[in-house]
């Protein structure tokens, strides 16, 4: 029997210990983004003839794909998704209430406490209480808010679709962006501000000469860290609207979701996965490389 | 010049309370915002004529929450919920806790590779998985199905094993995709955790003749404590919330947990009991918010591995 020193025993114990974890992340998420890829050139399907012999196609879902106008508007509406409620949304009214909890106010907790509920409410919920604020007819809650201006009542789901998934993302969104921007804001140094005073510069001049700039790695880090959370949304637009009205709130994950399990493509459905894995593992290894991850 | 000195402080607190002016503003909007779709559940399920819209209460009633425990399908998710989130999260802290510490400690060429594959892992989104996992999970589900019916020949046991192992419609499968999604950020927070702990502790014990076993429980694991502590929040409060899974895994009514089942009950647009709905909801979002309470000072520590609890 080979003797094993202290040292190389504890190096296999590691890889014993690493194993189950490695087991189950390859098992349910490594190999199944590999296997995206080979399903993507097969004509698999969840029904019939094709569940049972799928055979190679090649690139044929990927050109089916390219001249779908629904893959076209699925990619336009998640960007506009990401964009709008990541980007815009969530963005400024984080730093919006990071700025003003940085200031001497009373309350803080409270106001803390209320900002962050929204990010703890399960997506199934999210969808539940928001359809009851969307409710059309004169009595739902957005529509009597709205008829205090003059505004008729809307069926805010049918008449905006997109822009109201976006609010509900932006709504559920505001704590996080808070939360990361406010550590930033944290780490600015104060005798930066208080050189700045001396000299006279104005709220606007710090704001856009100092907070900014300084602020910029975490913005960074925020805008990255959002933009893939978001990019992987579903069961929030699923509860709300399914991607209806008329594929008007189709992101990527439904579109996926609905060609394989509702149309039962499951091939086209896999192209159009590899589709949604090559932009958010673009995205991670800009990340990685750029940040330098310590590690 | 002393007037100059004066008019020039009494411009700072003219700015001053304005700015403290314009900051509680903005945080009351965005607090009335955070906070507007939550006055309708909490009163819709304490209202005996809850309805769809916001309504001020006729009277208080307990009657909503009481069916949750009376009516069979709402218990059944509450407690198909905590079995399977409860399930994952406990797997998910031994292995990540494992996992965690090997990655810690190990210098083998294995390390470096293995934290950027987990940051890309957990970029990974979800949707992008269901076709190629669903196949995955129906492979391990014939598998495991063709191992009952060796096991065993009599259909009710069989029926009683499939429900607990199978992959689709079954547990196992959904503790163990759960427990899998929720690894990478437990991971992560395990490991920049074990990295705060000194190897000296754990040399220190064994040179008092603590053996391993001893070193792991009476050292490494109360230091690690509030790792644990910060791995197990998140992948419990990731689990409760996923909708995806529960959807893609379970079909039938005995399986169905919080997320399913109240989405489908919503479904039935003819028979929805919204005061039934509302307490359920209620019930379903506490546990979440609970744990977030106590998640939410680790929040800025796990953002390094470029992941959100």
């Amino acid at each position: 029997m080979i003797k094993l020193t202290y040292e190389s025993r504890r190096q296999l114990g590691y890889r014993f210990m690493m194993a189950p974890a490695l087991l189950l992340m390859a098992a349910f998420i490594v190999f199944p983004a590999f296997y995206a890829f080979s399903l993507s050139l097969t004509d698999v399907a969840l029904l019939g003839f094709a569940a049972q012999e799928s055979s190679f196609v090649g690139l044929r879902n990927f050109s089916r794909l390219f001249g779908d106008p629904l893959f076209w508007n699925s990619l336009k509406v998640t960007l506009i998704f990401v964009i709008g409620s990541a980007v815009i949304g969530q963005f400024v009214l984080g730093f919006l209430s990071a700025l003003a909890l940085q200031r001497p106010v009373r309350y803080k907790p409270i106001f803390n406490a209320i900002i962050c509920l929204p990010n703890a409410v399960p997506e199934m919920v999210v969808g539940f209480l928001w359809i009851s604020m969307f409710a059309s007819g004169e009595y739902g809650t957005l529509n009597r808010f709205v008829a205090w201006f003059g505004v008729d009542p809307q069926q805010w789901l049918y008449t905006f679709p997109l822009l109201s998934i976006i609010i509900v993302n932006t709504w559920r969104g505001i704590a996080f962006a808070m939360i990361l921007l406010t550590s930033g804001l944290a780490a600015i140094p104060k005798d930066i501000y208080e050189a700045a005073r001396v000299d006279g510069a104005t709220d606007t001049q710090v704001f856009w000469r100092i907070t900014v700039p300084m602020m910029m790695p975490t913005i960074f880090l925020y805008m990255f860290i959002s933009t893939v959370t978001t990019f992987a949304i579903f069961g929030l637009v699923y509860t709300l609207s399914r991607g209806g009205p008329a594929n008007s709130t189709e992101i990527l994950g439904i579109y996926i979701y609905n060609q394989s399990f509702t149309a039962f493509q499951l091939g086209y459905g896999a192209a159009v996965a590899v589709v949604s894995l090559v932009v958010s593992m673009i995205l991670g290894i800009i990340y990685v490389k750029a940040l330098k991850v310590e590690v | 010049m002393v007037a100059v000195v004066r008019s020039s402080s009494e411009d700072v607190t003219v700015t001053h309370h304005a700015s403290q002016r314009r900051a509680y503003l903005t945080l009351v909007l965005i607090s009335l915002f955070c906070m507007m779709p939550f006055f309708w559940v909490v009163l819709a399920a304490f209202d005996p004529k809850a309805s769809q819209f916001l309504q001020i209460p006729q009277g208080v009633t307990l009657d909503h929450f009481k069916n949750i425990f009376a009516n069979e399908s709402g218990m059944r998710w509450v407690l198909n919920s905590v079995v399977i989130v409860g399930s994952a999260t406990i797997l998910t802290l031994i292995f990540a806790g494992f996992g965690g510490y090997a990655l810690s400690r190990t210098q083998a060429w294995w390390k470096r590779p293995l934290l950027y594959g987990i940051i890309l892992v957990r970029i990974v989104p979800p949707p992008a998985l269901i076709v190629p996992v669903y196949k995955v999970m129906l492979f391990l589900n014939d598998w495991i199905n063709g191992l009952i019916n060796q096991f065993t020949a009599d259909v009710e046991q069989q029926q009683m094993l499939s429900r607990m192992f199978s992959f689709i419609d079954g547990y196992l499968g959904l503790i163990l995709i759960h427990c899998a999604m929720q690894l990478p950020l437990a991971i992560w927070i395990m490991k920049t955790f074990f990295d705060a702990i000194p190897k000296d502790y754990e040399e220190a014990a064994a040179l008092d003749g603590a053996s391993q076993w001893q070193t792991v429980r009476h050292v490494l694991i109360p230091l690690a404590l509030p790792g644990f502590a910060a791995a197990g929040l998140f992948a419990f409060i990731n689990a409760w919330g996923d909708f995806l899974m529960p959807l893609m895994f379970t079909s039938s009514p005995e399986l169905q947990t919080l997320p399913l089942g109240m989405f489908r009950a919503f479904l039935r647009v003819d028979a929805i009991d919204y005061g039934f709905l509302t307490a359920l909801a209620v019930i379903y979002t506490l546990p979440a918010v609970i744990a977030f309470a106590f998640a939410r000072k680790f929040l800025t520590q796990t953002f390094s591995g470029g992941v959100k609890g």
